[in-house]
């Protein structure tokens, strides 16, 4: 059985992420070709339109990747937990919503507290709207990946009734609410692009998340639980649990603020459609990254470029831009197919280690 | 000899990197019971499994009454009259267990199915409740319930891998008994279990499998122990295994396949059992399948606790580990308990963390690591080493998942990592479950020495055997009860006729 040892996993995830990359591509060439555009006009649209210059990578590709990102993040940790958070979009726009109001109420405050109230209220809001699933499934044992995905709806619409009535603009016209004022915007990163301090949030909250799993206890628990809440009992005394509870309600609190981080930080205000389904592509972000935060670091901001190029094709080439949904469609498919061919040569799809 | 029913031919199989199958051979002629032998990982599932459909061979030959033929699917294997009982259970737990057993003979009306499903039950003996979902057995039923689905279907060659290890032994007695006939009807039975002696008893002939090769084929009545032994864990090994056994009393006992009762015993008897201070007391303990439990475990002894699957084992070795609190009454137990858990692959290991991550897993809770936010890794690396290397884990490296380790050394970092712990006592439940002789003897060693050092021991097994074999003293469970066994009826039928008395079996 000495033969039987897996390459490093780390190996494993990037050899999976490229080959889910390269496949994707390719059948996109294809499906690009068959549609009767131009795949190489295509391609030179989208790598102008996200990599194209200094300017376009900063301030359209990871402006982009900046709400991904936290919302990766948010959906690997609930992922590794074994805790099937689908909720990051609605747990985002009711942390966008919260951002906001804090945002537009509490304006004598001066710039620092404002914006970390801001902040704090929209991580609140996220937490909070992770806990009804949360409990649901600790209490009366319904499977998350309904309820969060039901949750999304009443958030999305929470949001919507927000920029509708209570919110709304003071002129009333438009969907959205007044613009925030200048003390509860977050600075830029770096002068000249719209790049915000969000980014350099989210980084560091990538590093973070990563030494709390490799290196405490609690992450260790995480892990535990994730992949196998039996054994974590059993051989380790953990209670899964308690390690549930915290686990999605800090997912939640993390995808709440992803909302307000956008809020605070590019848009000044709420609209009705304010995230493009983030939180969905965030669960792509999350699995192609390996469900670990360098991982996600790295997907996020391929997805950022991803929809950077989407308009870029659109204006250059004159491709629609739902292409690019296709492509991370495709994305998501190649993943979860090459996963699986991954588990099939390991041969224990069936039990059938050891034998 | 006539013409063998079947016919397997250097069959090879890989999966990923591991050389399953490589050469094996295996005929089977109408009319014999013929026992499958090998150590952990020999291939004996897999050969099995390509004889069912479940798993084409890369290369090799499979012919049937003669004809070559290919297997793609266990319907084909069926269309050919070859019937696999698997290891792993197929029912669908949603449905009946007299649904269940429909489903197995689609193309029948109903009554004319419930006609059939009676008459087999009648006709083997062997029991169970139709009415019942099969979410809800115990995995005895489940067995029995597979056993019966395989045999409506009126196989010319029925294929079981590891029946008997959740049966009674009266149970599996009958089951070996309906073996028989169904050979003297003019089938083929071909049979894989792990205890030696009951292969032993039931066959006609035996294949020694070794490293996916076919190691010997030969009629029973040729065959000594000795030899078998020797061919199923390479030449000249048979002894090493009886010195690895704890003061195992001579090579022959081991090999003798009931090597836990006699070479269990003398030892037992060695221990100063009777003494100890009472370490974990259970009074009038409820808890989910537990209905009032009494028990007191003595430092020192090895107290043994047998059973039918399903009658609250598990729940009492959850309290006895202080993994679970009773709803009523009380538990006494002390702070920290080492524990094996029955199914070493849920519950023992996390199959996808590496060595270290498993052995810090359970020593990470330690008092002498605090109360620290963080995870002393330096330390546990050291610690994995350590267990790696005296309990003499094949592993290359404390980073190896333990997904990738056979079953027998799986236990062993188990056992390593719950002895790291000191704890005062022990709770073992079917520690040797799908183990192989070798790896069996070196468990039960390593518990009786345990018990020597003064650690309280709380063996919990349905193999009556190993129970009968270690303990000082044995219970019974039954209906989340414990019935105490006294010394006159400590036999293997006593014992038996106490464990189905209560047993699970519903009318």
């Amino acid at each position: 059985m000495s033969g039987a040892i897996s390459p490093k996993r780390a190996k494993e995830t990037a050899l999976l992420g490229l080959g889910a990359v390269t496949l994707t591509l390719g059948a996109a060439a294809v499906l690009l070709l068959l549609g009767g555009y131009d795949p190489t006009k295509a391609a030179a649209a989208m790598l102008r339109g996200s990599v194209g210059s200094w300017n376009t990578f900063v301030s359209i590709t990871l402006v982009r990747a900046v709400p991904l990102l936290f919302a990766g993040l948010a959906v690997a940790l609930a992922f590794r937990a074994g805790v099937w958070n689908i909720g990051a979009e609605g747990q985002l726009y009711v942390g966008a919503v919260a951002g906001v109001w804090v945002a537009l109420t509490f304006t004598d405050l001066p710039g620092p507290f404002l914006i970390t109230a801001a902040l704090t209220a929209s991580i609140v809001a996220g937490g909070v709207w992770a806990l009804v699933p949360t409990l649901m499934k600790l209490r009366l044992g319904i499977g998350e990946v309904i309820t969060t995905i039901l949750m999304n709806f009443v958030g999305i619409y929470l949001a919507a009734w927000m920029v509708h009535g209570p919110l709304q603009e003071r002129r009333g016209v438009f969907p959205q609410t007044d613009r925030i004022v200048d003390a509860a915007r977050l600075p830029e990163l770096i002068s000249g692009t719209r790049l915000h301090l969000g980014f350099a949030l989210a980084l560091v909250l990538a590093g973070v998340l990563a030494f709390v799993l490799k290196r405490t206890r609690f992450g260790f628990h995480l892990r535990a639980v994730g992949a196998s809440p039996a054994a974590a009992a059993a051989a380790g005394r953990i209670d899964p649990n308690r390690v549930i509870l915290v686990t999605f309600l800090a997912s939640g609190a993390i995808a709440g603020l992803a909302g307000g981080v956008e809020v605070t930080g590019l848009t000044y205000a709420l609209y009705e459609d304010l995230s493009d389904g983030w939180g969905y592509t965030a669960i792509a972000v999350a699995l192609l990254g390996g469900l670990r935060p360098g991982g996600v670091v790295v997907t996020a901001i391929f997805f950022g470029a991803l929809q950077a190029g989407a308009g870029a094709m659109q204006r250059d080439a004159g491709i629609p831009a739902a292409w690019v949904d296709v492509v991370e469609a495709l994305v998501i498919l190649a993943v979860l197919g090459l996963d699986r061919i991954r588990a099939a040569r390991a041969g224990y799809h069936r039990g059938e280690e050891a034998q | 000899m006539s013409q063998p029913l079947v016919r397997l031919r250097s069959i090879d199989r890989r999966f990923g990197l591991i050389q399953a199958l490589s050469g094996a051979d295996l005929d089977l002629y109408p009319g014999e019971v013929h026992g499958v032998l090998g150590a952990n990982g020999a291939g004996k599932s897999t050969l099995l499994n390509v004889l069912g459909g479940l798993v084409s061979p890369d290369s090799g030959g499979i012919e049937v009454g003669g004809a070559l033929v290919k297997l793609r699917s266990p319907r084909d294997a069926w269309s050919l009259g070859i019937g696999l009982v698997h290891q792993h259970f197929t029912l669908v737990p949603a449905l009946s267990v007299r649904d269940n057993l429909r489903l197995g003979l689609r193309g029948r009306s109903f009554s004319e199915a419930g006609a059939a499903v009676e008459a087999t039950m009648a006709r083997t003996g062997l029991r169970v409740p139709l009415e019942t979902n099969v979410s809800e057995l115990g995995v005895g039923d489940r067995q029995r319930t597979e056993i019966l689905k395989a045999l409506l279907r009126d196989p010319q060659v029925l294929v079981l891998d590891e029946p008997t290890a959740v049966l009674t032994p009266e149970e599996a007695d009958g089951l070996f008994a309906l073996l028989r006939d169904l050979a003297r009807e003019g089938r083929a039975v071909a049979l894989v279990a792990h205890k030696l002696d009951e292969v032993l008893a039931v066959s006609d002939r035996l294949t020694v499998l070794r490293t996916g090769r076919t190691a010997m084929t030969a009629p029973r009545s040729q065959v000594s122990v000795r030899k078998l032994v020797a061919k199923m864990l390479g030449d000249g090994v048979a002894d090493e295994v009886a010195i690895g056994e704890q003061a195992g009393p001579s090579s022959d006992a081991v090999v003798a396949g009931n090597a836990q009762v006699s070479g269990g015993a003398s030892v037992a008897s060695l221990s100063t059992a009777r003494g100890g201070t009472v370490v974990a007391s259970l009074v009038a303990v409820h808890a989910d399948s537990l209905k009032g439990v009494q028990l007191e475990v003595r430092a020192g002894e090895v107290r043994g606790i047998a059973g039918v699957e399903g009658n609250g084992q598990h729940d009492l070795a959850l309290v006895l580990s202080g993994r679970k609190s009773p709803s009523l009454g009380r538990a006494d137990i002390p702070k920290e308990v080492a524990f094996i858990p029955q199914d070493r692959h849920a519950e023992g290991l996390v199959a996808d963390f590496d060595l270290t991550e498993n052995v810090a897993l359970a020593l990470s809770r330690m008092e002498e690591f605090g109360p620290s936010v963080m995870m002393p890794w330096g330390v546990l690396r050291d610690e994995a080493e350590r267990i790696r290397t005296r309990f003499e884990v094949v592993a290359p490296s404390t980073e190896t998942r333990a997904r990738f380790l056979s079953g027998g050394n799986q236990q062993r970092v188990i056992i390593g990592r719950e002895l790291a712990l000191n704890a005062p006592m022990l709770v073992a439940e079917n520690p040797t479950r799908g183990l192989d002789v070798a790896a069996a003897a070196y468990v039960h060693g390593e518990l009786l020495k345990l018990a020597a050092e003064g650690v309280a021991i709380v063996l919990i097994s349905t193999d009556l055997d190993e129970v009968l074999g270690l303990a000082d003293s044995v219970s019974v469970m039954t209906k989340g009860r414990i019935v105490e066994v006294s010394e006159a009826q400590k036999t293997r039928e006593g014992v038996g006729a106490l464990m189905l008395g209560g047993g699970e079996v519903s009318k």
